[in-house]
This record gives C-alpha cells, sequence and structure tokens, in this order.
C-alpha cells in the first residue's frame, strides 16, 4: 500500500515550508503535494486523503476550493488554515464539514488533527 | 454602497535594501497572518464577515511612500495612527476612505443616529476599533519574531493621504535624531478589508491598513527574517 498524501495549499512559500518541515519530521509515511493556488490544487492527479487550505489565496478562496475538492475527492479530510476565523465563515465551513487550523500551523494542532 | 479601489504605485527610487523572494514572501505572510487576526477582531465588532485583500508590499523613500496610494475615492480620509517604538520603529494605520468611518459608527451603535450625533461619537469609537484592529495585527508580529516594540497611545486624524502617510512627521519622534531624511527608505505594507453583509448582499464598509517600517527596522526586519528562514 503506498503512503497517505496531503495536500497543502498556500499561496505562501513560508507557510508550505512551516507544514512540510512537521509532516518531515512527524509523518514521514505521509506524501506531502504542494499547490500555490486553488487551480493548481486541481491539476493534482491521484488520492488525497487530507487537505490543507489556506483561506486567502489569488483565485478562488479556500472555501470555493474546499467545495471542489470535495467532489472530487469524496470522503477527504479537509481543514482552512487561517488567522482569520470569523463565526460566518466558520458556520460555512462546520455546515461543509470543514475543520479549522490557526496560522502559523504549529506541530502540536497537527499533531491534534491527525491524530 | 461605499466601494473603494486603491493599490500601491510601483517605487520609483533604487532600493537599497534588497529582499530576496523568499524574505518578501515570508514578510506578506506575517502581514496576513497579523490582519487576519484583526479582521477576526473586527468581525466580532460589526458582526459582519470581514473580507480582506491580498497584501502588497513595497520598499519605497519616506518621500514615496505618502505618494504611493492611489485614491479612488474622495479625500479627506480618517484614520486612527499607532506608532510604535523599540526594537522596530513605525506607524500602523487604520483609514477609513470618504464616510466610511461614519458608516462604521453606525454599524457599531446598531442604531440610526442623526449625522451630528454620530460625528460626534465618531473619534471616539474609531479610536477603540482602531486600538482592538491595530494592536491585533501588530502584538501577532511580536508572537512570530522575536523583536520587542511597545504601541504609544493610538490617535485619531482627518486629513489627506499626504498628510497621514507622511513618515516625516510621523516618525520625527521616534528617530531621535538619527541621521536621515526624505531620502531614507521604508517597508510600505498594505492591506484593504470590506465588510459582507449576507441579508443585504452588499459590502458596507470598506477601509485599509497600512503599516510603514523605519529603515533601521528594514534591517532588523530582514535579520529577523533570516533567522527564521534559516530554519527550514
Amino acid at each position: 500500500m503506498g503512503k497517505k498524501r496531503v495536500l497543502v495549499v498556500d499561496d505562501s512559500s513560508l507557510a508550505l515550508m512551516m507544514v512540510r518541515k512537521i509532516f518531515a519530521s512527524r509523518f514521514p509515511d505521509w506524501e506531502m503535494i504542494e499547490a500555490k493556488n486553488g487551480d493548481e490544487a486541481l491539476t493534482v492527479v491521484g488520492e488525497v486523503h487530507l487537505a490543507l487550505l489556506d483561506f486567502n489565496m489569488p483565485g478562488m478562496n479556500g472555501i470555493e476550493l474546499a467545495e471542489k475538492l470535495m467532489i472530487k475527492y469524496p470522503g477527504v479530510a479537509l481543514y482552512l488554515v487561517t488567522a482569520n476565523i470569523q463565526e460566518r465563515m466558520q458556520q460555512k465551513a462546520d455546515a461543509m464539514g470543514i475543520g479549522f487550523v490557526k496560522k502559523p500551523i504549529s506541530e502540536h494542532k497537527l499533531v491534534e488533527i491527525m491524530g | 454602497m461605499n466601494e473603494q479601489a486603491i493599490s500601491l504605485r510601483p517605487a520609483t527610487g533604487q532600493s537599497v535594501l534588497v529582499l530576496s523572494e523568499m524574505e518578501e514572501d515570508a514578510l506578506k505572510e506575517f502581514f496576513n497572518i497579523g490582519l487576519g487576526r484583526a479582521a477576526a477582531s473586527l468581525s466580532q465588532m460589526v458582526n459582519n464577515e470581514v473580507l480582506l485583500s491580498l497584501p502588497q508590499l513595497r520598499i519605497a523613500t519616506y518621500q514615496e511612500a505618502a505618494q504611493m496610494l492611489v485614491f479612488t475615492q474622495a479625500e479627506p480620509l480618517v484614520a486612527v495612527r499607532q506608532n510604535f517604538t523599540g526594537e522596530l520603529n513605525g506607524t500602523a494605520l487604520l483609514i477609513f476612505p470618504g464616510t466610511g468611518s461614519l458608516e462604521l459608527v453606525r454599524t457599531l451603535l446598531h442604531e440610526q443616529m442623526p449625522l451630528a450625533v454620530l460625528m460626534e461619537l465618531e473619534q471616539e469609537t474609531l479610536l477603540d476599533v482602531g486600538n482592538v484592529v491595530l494592536n491585533a495585527f501588530l502584538e501577532s508580529f511580536t508572537q512570530m519574531m522575536t523583536v520587542q516594540f511597545e504601541f504609544e497611545s493610538a490617535e485619531f486624524l482627518r486629513g489627506s493621504s499626504q498628510f497621514l502617510l507622511d513618515l516625516e512627521s510621523h516618525l520625527a519622534a521616534q528617530r531621535r535624531g538619527l541621521p536621515g531624511g526624505a531620502e531614507d527608505q521604508a517597508f510600505v505594507l498594505m492591506m484593504d478589508f470590506k465588510t459582507h453583509d449576507e441579508e443585504l448582499m452588499q459590502h458596507t464598509l470598506s477601509g485599509f491598513v497600512v503599516l510603514l517600517f523605519s529603515q533601521s527596522s528594514m534591517e532588523i526586519l530582514k535579520r529577523e527574517l533570516k533567522v527564521i528562514l534559516g530554519a527550514f
């Protein structure tokens, strides 16, 4: 059986590096696929088990991308990664079954959602 | 509906401090996180969704900084300004073009009031909002870096963009006789925001946050960014 795959979408290279470092040290059995925006994320081929999506990106935002990923990968675990957690956004995400991770992402939080 | 379109003009001068692509990316990400937190606070206050633009960053001389913001709305502008001093020196501004500030006061008070009463409450209310938003924003910078700085009291300002962004006057007290002048450079970071009312299906308030770091702070920020990026 192949590695499990996490798709991380963020227009910030720093944010991608932070997540990459945590996955490399704590979850080496996972393969991390990176994308800088929604359009790039939608070109990813193959199965995805978990997706961490920045909210504020050029083009489509994290929730718009999540809607498309839900169709492409039914059953994928989706999390919005943002410092901007607002009640209405949270209600919308809750209704869609999307979780939240506060930016900057911490090892502790990532371990918690992977647990 | 209070729509606006603003952007930062490209800097025309030659920069003495060049940021690598990664350093610029990191600085924008810190700004994005800081303003994200501030937007969450503002959203609670106005009970509406607050939408943010993508961060813009320029390195400009003090002289240029005041001329970089391109406004499509009539001045004067209303702003809450908070200077910060310490290892990092600079100015954070929460700016509302046109009648945006009165819209905010009206929203926060949840009441229909005569214009004269709103105008009376404008300064006090905006200072409260500015404190919450700018502090949430600036504190996130201190959490992500090892630098320390303190905030001065927030000030209410009304005037032209030239007046609001005039670093020569803003930073005069902070610079404490340090050499330099109008040709000194500053980081200019800007993001704009607007509230979105789901029921009315429209944007009800818009404004923007501008952050200016002095030349000495630019060097410190660059050093900090190197340390942070070196960890990866």
